[in-house]
C-alpha cells in the first residue's frame, strides 16, 4: 500500500494533552490533522506548534462534525488512509501500526477498534456491565450489525471507506452512523483489540440517550 | 362569564388567522402549514362557541367527555409540534455545520497557499 496515512484528531479544550498526542502520532503516520472543535483554550496553538495541520471550527459542533471536517480535508488533499484518534490521549499509537497491517493484509475497507477483544480492558464496571451491553443492543436495532464494541472511536478507514462514508451526525451518534454506512455500502470491516486508557469517564448514560434521540431525528432527515 | 371567554377566544383566533394570512403572503409559511393553522383556529373557535361539537365527536369515537377529546387532541398536536421543531433545529444545525466546516477548510487552505 502506498497511500498516505493521516490521523484525524478531533479536540475540544485539550490543550494539556494535545502536544503529547500529536508528537506521538507524528512518528507513526504521515500527517496529523487536528480539528479544534471550538476550543476556548489554546488547543489549536499547541497542536500547530507540535507539528499538526490544524483546522479550526469557530463554534463547538461535536465529534462527528469534527471528524467529517477532517475527512473532507483529506479528500480535498489527495485522499489516502485515515486514522480516527481521540485528542485526549486515551488511545495508544502502537495500535495504529497493527491496524494498518490488518487493513492491508485482510483487504478490508475499515478496521474498527474493540475494547473487548483483548485481555487488557481498563473499562469502568458500570460501563462494561450496563452501558456497553445497552449500547450494543441499540446499535444492533439501528444498524443490524453485531459488533463487540459499539462505540469505539479508534478506526482506520481505507480509501474506499473514506470515499463512501459521510457523517451527517454531529455528535456521538456518528459512531452508530458509521456502522450503518458499512452495512449500506457493503464495506468490508475487521475488528481488532485496542487498549483504551480513560482519563475521564467518557460518555455517560445521558449521553447515550442523546445518541438515541439524534439517531431517531436523523431518520427523518434523510 | 362564558360569553366573555368565547369573545376572548374569538378575538385571539381572529388575530391568529390574520397573522397566518400575513405570514403566508410573505412566504414565511407553506401551504400545508397555513392550512393546518387555519383549521386549528377555526376548530378552536367552533368548539368554544358550541361545546356540543366536541361532545358529538367524542361520542362518535367512544371517548366519554368532549373535554377529554380536546385534551387528547391537544397533547397529540403538542407532541407533533415539538417533533417538527426538533427536525427543524436539526436541519439548522446541519446548515451551520456546513458553514463552519467550509470556513475551517478555507482558512486552512488560505494559510497553506500563503505560506
Amino acid at each position: 500500500m502506498n497511500y498516505m496515512v493521516r490521523a484525524i484528531v478531533p479536540a475540544y479544550n485539550e490543550s494539556e494533552r494535545i502536544t503529547g498526542v500529536v508528537r506521538s502520532l507524528r512518528g507513526v503516520v504521515d500527517e496529523v490533522v487536528v480539528i479544534d472543535d471550538g476550543s476556548t483554550d489554546d488547543t489549536a496553538i499547541r497542536a500547530r506548534a507540535a507539528g499538526a495541520i490544524v483546522l479550526v471550527h469557530s463554534v463547538n459542533m461535536g465529534q462527528g462534525a469534527a471528524l467529517e471536517t477532517g475527512h473532507e480535508y483529506v479528500r480535498r488533499t489527495g485522499g489516502g488512509i485515515v486514522v480516527h484518534f481521540d485528542g485526549d490521549g486515551q488511545f495508544q499509537v502502537e495500535d495504529i501500526t497493527r491496524a494498518l497491517n490488518v487493513l492491508g493484509d485482510s483487504g478490508s475497507d475499515i478496521v474498527l477498534g474493540s475494547r473487548f477483544l483483548g485481555p487488557s480492558a481498563h473499562i469502568p464496571l458500570i460501563k462494561r456491565r450496563v452501558i456497553h451491553p445497552l449500547a450494543r443492543w441499540v446499535n444492533y436495532i439501528f444498524t443490524r450489525v453485531v459488533l463487540t464494541d459499539a462505540h469505539n472511536g479508534f478506526r482506520v478507514l481505507g480509501p474506499r471507506a473514506l470515499a463512501e462514508i459521510r457523517f451527517t451526525q454531529n455528535g456521538m451518534a456518528h459512531a452508530t452512523e458509521i456502522i450503518e454506512h458499512i452495512r449500506e455500502k457493503g464495506l468490508r470491516y475487521v475488528e481488532i483489540p485496542v487498549v483504551v486508557r480513560y482519563h475521564e469517564y467518557g460518555q455517560k448514560f445521558r449521553g447515550g440517550l442523546t445518541v438515541i434521540k439524534d439517531l431517531i431525528v436523523g431518520k427523518f432527515m434523510k | 362569564m362564558r360569553i366573555i371567554f368565547q369573545l376572548v377566544i374569538a378575538f385571539l383566533a381572529f388575530s391568529a388567522l390574520v397573522s397566518v394570512a400575513r405570514k403566508k403572503r410573505e412566504n414565511l409559511l407553506g401551504p400545508l402549514g397555513a392550512f393546518f393553522w387555519v383549521v386549528f383556529w377555526l376548530a378552536l373557535v367552533s368548539i368554544v362557541s358550541a361545546p356540543m361539537i366536541a361532545q358529538w365527536f367524542a361520542d362518535m369515537i367512544g371517548i366519554g367527555r368532549g373535554v377529554d377529546l380536546v385534551m387528547y387532541v391537544s397533547i397529540a398536536v403538542l407532541f407533533f409540534v415539538v417533533f417538527k421543531l426538533h427536525i427543524k433545529i436539526e436541519g439548522l444545525k446541519r446548515d451551520v455545520t456546513v458553514v463552519v466546516r467550509n470556513q475551517a477548510l478555507q482558512s486552512e487552505e488560505k494559510g497553506r497557499t500563503s505560506s
